[in-house]
């Protein structure tokens, strides 16, 4: 009779590889459809993308046991299409090398990049494709786990989407912010992003946590640790308050003041949204009770 | 080809862990490892208060999450249906551990496997019977074939009805219960 089998290293991972897929969104949609002033948050986002899916991945081998050890077993792992983590090494076999090679070409590094830039927009296809692949299917590896009621639920994977895009944007912002300094006032404009995806968060933050009340005794009881129990404070503070409310209050302003926020405040917000994003993948995972067996 | 499965009276359970310790001896477990547990329930009030014991050990569901969600294929039903993990492949992702909604898998950090009742497949293709079943000394676990309807198991089961646990969470197990 074991408890939750997955710790700190798994979470960890959750949270890399959603705001690692979500910052390779955000800097496609900058590149894509934003003009010249907004370069610096797409190379942002490039940049940052793939070292933060690479540390993730790092996580998920550390926490691998005779894999880790003996790394060549590694290869065992595409045997069962059955399994997200098959599908997930898949997927993340080549949104990784996708990724960098977007950040080499987005700021022109090496030969690779110069190579890479000719072929740009296919990467920019095909790479957003398996970012969402990334971001969602770290959803339904949880959401398919028979032994923990509570994450048995389609909600999990967008709720898991909008959290990485959320993420992904303010870590891409955060990146901006230190490669330019003067992007600072751009910045503004990204903060409409910020308002929109946490909106869509928080909406599906709340079905999946409410409409678990009703689903089963074991997702219930799971909710009610969220709503009112043990991890309540957690789940209000971190989460819900400074993750989301706070963030997206900045984030109006920042819309609305256009460029004259103080730089602490728009790093700040998106800080935040960081923490939120780490906070609830946690509180998702510790949260879990398995069914009641006796 | 037969269908092993076990009948377990928890009526007649006293909670004496004879079965860990003869399951930690068939499979040179550490003290601190088991493949089977005694769970306790308090049934009744005073002055009729009992406790309740339940043996509990891997289920070998027929649908076993834990074989649907291994990445490396190591989680495998053996022709006499028993739910089994090979060692060589199991990289210890623990994904299986999480899966399995009746939570019956350890991890073994020596071997950095995951490791579960076997139900003494080696002992039983020699024609003997799983560790647990032979040393309990009220004779809680009834050992057979769930197939051959003149076994013992099969017959106990029809004539108590004995149910696995939780059977809506829809695995189908072969580890079937007498609770009252």
């Amino acid at each position: 009779m074991q408890d939750s089998a997955w710790g700190w290293l798994i979470i960890t991972y959750l949270f890399l590889a959603g705001a690692g897929s979500g910052a390779f969104i955000a800097a496609v949609a900058c590149d894509l459809l934003a003009p010249d002033w907004s370069k610096t948050l797409a190379r942002a986002g490039s940049l940052v993308s793939g070292p933060l899916v690479v540390i993730g991945t790092l996580c998920l081998v550390l926490d691998l046991e005779a894999g880790f050890w003996q790394p060549w077993r590694q290869i065992y792992m595409v045997n069962n299409l059955r399994s997200m983590i098959s599908w997930g090494f898949i997927i993340l076999s080549i949104f990784i090398p996708i990724a960098l090679v977007y950040a080499a070409a987005l700021n022109e590094i090496t030969f690779v990049g110069k190579l890479a830039q000719k072929y740009i927009t296919i990467i920019e296809i095909i790479g957003s494709i398996f970012a969402v692949a990334t971001a969602t299917y770290t959803g339904v590896l949880i959401a398919v786990v028979n032994g923990v009621p509570f994450w048995n639920t389609p909600l999990m994977p967008v709720l898991f989407l909008a959290s990485a895009i959320s993420t992904g944007l303010a870590a891409a912002m955060i990146v901006a912010a230190i490669i330019d300094v003067n992007t600072i006032k751009t910045l503004s404009n990204f903060a409409l992003g910020h308002v929109i995806f946490l909106s869509v968060e928080a909406l599906v933050l709340m079905l999946f946590v409410f409409m678990s009340l009703t689903r089963s005794t074991e997702a219930a009881a799971s909710a009610g640790m969220l709503i009112s129990g043990m991890l309540s404070p957690y789940f209000w503070g971190l989460v819900v308050i400074l993750g989301l409310v706070v963030p997206f209050i900045l984030s109006v302003f920042e819309f609305l003041e256009y460029g004259q926020m103080p730089k602490s405040l728009v790093v700040g917000a998106d800080i935040l949204v960081l923490i939120g994003g780490m906070s609830i993948r946690a509180l998702i995972v510790f949260s879990g009770t398995p069914p009641q067996i006796i | 080809m037969p269908r092993y499965g076990i009948a377990i009276d928890s009526t007649k359970c006293v909670g004496c862990h004879s079965c860990r310790v003869a399951c930690q001896n068939q499979n040179s477990l550490e003290s601190n490892e088991t493949f089977n547990w005694i769970k306790h329930r308090d049934r009744g009030r005073y002055p009729s208060y009992y406790k309740e014991f339940i043996p509990l050990q891997c289920n070998h569901c027929e649908n076993a999450p834990c074989q649907r969600v291994c990445p490396t294929g190591a989680t495998y039903t053996s022709k006499e249906g028993v739910v089994l993990v090979n060692p060589k492949t199991c990289v210890g992702c623990k994904y299986c551990m999480e899966a399995c909604p009746y939570k019956m898998r350890i991890i073994d950090h020596r071997r950095g496997i995951v490791e579960k009742c076997r139900l003494c497949i080696e002992l039983v293709r020699d024609g003997g019977t799983p560790a647990c079943v032979t040393t309990c000394p009220t004779q809680v676990r009834i050992f057979g074939d769930l197939d051959d309807p003149k076994s013992a198991v099969s017959i106990f089961i029809a004539k108590t009805g004995a149910q696995p646990l939780r059977p809506d969470l829809g695995t189908i197990p072969k580890i079937f219960y007498k609770r009252s």
